[in-house]
């Protein structure tokens, strides 16, 4: 009798250890996740889901396509090169601070901060670096910011993502509040963002044509065609709660920041493409 | 001397009652502020549809429509016990969705 509970104790601790270890660091996250969109999506090749809808569908791609000619964010991308080239009162510019002078370092953004305890977006080190060097900090979700980002952006075109989670408890625990935000249900209409770009990827939902999770951020900041202009990945954030009438949270709060950690962690490996077009 | 305690007495008596009873302006802070509190309690789940009618409550009592703001203000209340109920079950429910989990 005594036997038969210690096989049945040591059988149920066999069972139960690797449901625990499963997922349980980012990397084996990020593997499973891009392992469920190859196998979702056989036929597209690894590296075209950094174009979202247009991996995906051949009537939007033709419509994408035929609009490369002249991009619509080209005079943005122009605009935000001689902002991030203008010096400052101080005589200092953008270059000063950032690592190898801001040029080509889109693909590392956002990592976690260490010493702050928090993740650091290229926006907001853009924003901090003009309130350091003495200069009002830019609105968050379009104009002069999506500029210089998309500037910014578009000097590491190619470079592969290049997330690093930590071994840091503080880190593992913005990836995971990013994690639960994005599988967490909101608003009124009772989605999360894992609703409609884990779950149902490749179809329509109204005039929509939903894109896969791994990728996303790789073509921030985009130029919708619905804005009008260029805007930022937090704008997007903020669109999509409200869409599924849920309170936005502020461009830049600790919860987006967190998100677009755990978001752009998932696109790992694949190529910075921003800024880009989006319906 | 037992006059004055009388009167004292029945006028006690008299004011309860209209002490107790409510009027709709009060009705409606009532509802109102509970509505608020539960709308603040849903925390980063709140919903938008909740601060509509809120706002609409606020706006018709302002008006003096305190009916309408009473119906208001009940829509919020309801909207925002539901969004503070999702908040909740979303706590270990993400969970069960997740890839890597």
């Amino acid at each position: 009798m005594l036997k038969a509970k210690v096989i049945l104790v040591a059988l149920g601790a066999a069972l139960a250890v690797p449901q625990a270890l499963a997922g349980a660091t980012p990397e084996e996250d990020r593997k499973e996740t891009v392992e469920y969109f190859k196998q979702m999506f056989p036929d597209v090749p690894f590296e075209e889901f950094v174009n979202g809808q247009y991996a995906l569908n051949d009537d939007r791609r033709k419509q994408w396509e035929s609009m490369q000619d002249f991009p619509p964010y080209e005079f943005a991308v122009a605009e935000g090169q001689e902002m991030f080239e203008t010096p400052f009162a101080n005589g200092k510019t953008y270059a000063s601070c950032f690592e190898n002078g801001g040029i080509g370092i889109r693909q590392n953004y956002p990592y976690f901060d260490t010493e702050k305890n928090e993740v650091i977006t290229l926006e907001l080190a853009i924003n901090r670096c003009r309130e350091a060097n003495g200069e009002e900090p830019l609105k968050w979700k379009k104009g002069a910011i999506a500029s210089i980002s998309a500037y910014m952006a578009s000097t590491s075109q190619g470079k592969p993502i290049n997330i690093k989670v930590p071994d840091d408890p503080d880190a593992l625990a913005a990836y995971q509040d990013g994690k639960e935000f994005y599988y967490s249900r909101r608003g009124q209409l009772n989605f999360s963002c894992a609703s409609c770009h884990v779950q149902n990827p490749g179809k329509w939902i109204r005039a929509d044509f939903l894109s896969p999770t791994v990728g996303q951020p790789a073509n921030f900041p985009v130029h919708r065609a619905k804005w009008g202009e260029l805007g930022t990945l937090h704008r997007r954030f903020a669109g999509c709660n409200n869409n599924v009438r849920a309170d936005p949270l502020p461009a830049q709060s600790e919860e987006y920041r967190n998100l677009e950690y755990f978001l752009t962690y998932m696109s790992n490996g694949l190529p910075v493409v921003g800024p880009a077009t989006r319906p | 001397m037992k006059k004055p305690l009388l009167a004292i007495g029945i006028s006690l008596a008299l004011s309860v009652p209209l002490a107790a009873q409510a009027g709709p302006k009060e009705d409606f802070q009532e509802v109102y502020s509970k509505a608020q509190s539960t709308h603040q309690d849903a925390g980063t789940f709140q919903w938008t549809i909740t601060g509509d009618r809120l706002k609409a409550a606020k706006s018709a009592a302002d008006n003096g429509d305190y009916e309408k703001a009473i119906a208001m203000a009940d829509e919020a209340l309801k909207l925002a016990e539901e969004s503070v109920a999702q908040r909740k079950q979303q706590k270990e429910a993400w969970r069960h969705v997740a890839i890597g989990n």
